[in-house]
C-alpha cells in the first residue's frame, strides 16, 4: 500500500483535531447560547473547524514528504505546530475583532507556550504517530 | 432451465471471465505473522510520563489556559 500517501498523511492528519472539534464547538455553543456567556465565539469559530485540522493535515505531509531530509521525530516536527498555529490564531483573533483580555493573555502566555508544545509533542507522537501506521506510512 | 442450458451458460460464463492466474502468495505471510505477534508492545519512555505528568499538573494549576489550548487544538 505505498500509494497516494500524501492523501493518506492529509488523512492521518486530521483525525484527532476533527474529533475534537464535535467536543469543542459543542461546548462553546453551549457557553454561548444556553448559559448566555457574553463571548462572541462564533466569529472565531472558523479557525478551529477549518484552520486547524487542515493545518494538521497539511503539516503531516509536510512531516512524510521532508523525514527523509531532516530525521525529525514525528514529536518534535509535531511540537514546532503551535509555534505557527499560536500567532495564526492570535492574528485572526485581531482580524474578526474578537474580544481577547490582553492582560490575561499576557499572564497566561508564559504558560500556554509550554503546555501548547508538551500537547503538542505528546499528541504527534502517540496518536498521529499511531495513526500514520494504521495508514501504512509510519515513519518515526 | 434444462441441462443443457446450464451447460451453455456455464460455457458462457467461462468464456466471459477470464481464468485467475498466479492463485499463489507470490511469499509466504507467516513467518512475518509470528514476527508481529512476538513484536513487543511500544515503551513510553520515561521522559515521556514526566511531560505528561508535568502537563496535567500544568493544567490542574492553570485552567485558564484550556480553552486557550482547544481553541489552537
Amino acid at each position: 500500500m505505498n500509494q497516494h500517501t500524501y492523501l493518506r498523511a492529509y488523512m492521518a492528519g486530521i483525525v484527532l483535531p476533527t474529533i475534537l472539534l464535535i467536543g469543542v464547538a459543542t461546548a462553546f455553543c453551549i457557553a454561548r447560547y444556553v448559559y448566555n456567556i457574553p463571548v462572541p465565539v462564533e466569529r472565531v469559530i472558523v479557525f478551529p473547524m477549518a484552520v486547524v485540522p487542515n493545518l494538521w493535515g497539511l503539516w503531516n505531509m509536510l512531516f512524510i514528504g521532508s523525514h527523509a531530509r531532516t530525521h525529525l521525530s514525528i514529536g518534535l516536527h509535531g511540537a514546532v505546530l503551535p509555534l505557527l498555529l499560536g500567532p495564526l490564531g492570535f492574528l485572526l483573533t485581531r482580524i474578526l475583532d474578537f474580544p481577547v483580555p490582553h492582560d490575561e493573555l499576557a499572564r497566561i502566555l508564559p504558560i500556554l507556550g509550554p503546555i501548547a508544545l508538551i500537547a503538542y509533542y505528546l499528541v504527534w507522537k502517540y496518536i498521529v504517530g499511531f495513526l500514520n501506521g494504521v495508514l501504512g506510512i509510519a515513519q518515526t | 432451465m434444462n441441462q443443457q442450458d446450464d451447460k451453455e451458460l456455464q460455457a458462457l460464463l467461462k468464456q466471459a471471465i477470464a481464468p485467475v492466474k498466479d492463485t499463489e502468495l507470490p511469499r509466504d505471510l507467516w513467518p512475518e505473522m509470528l514476527k508481529k505477534l512476538d513484536r513487543q508492545p511500544a515503551r513510553i519512555p520515561w521522559f515521556d510520563w514526566a511531560l505528561a505528568a508535568l502537563l496535567s499538573v500544568a493544567l490542574l494549576f492553570f485552567p485558564g489556559v484550556i480553552p486557550a489550548l482547544l481553541y489552537h487544538l
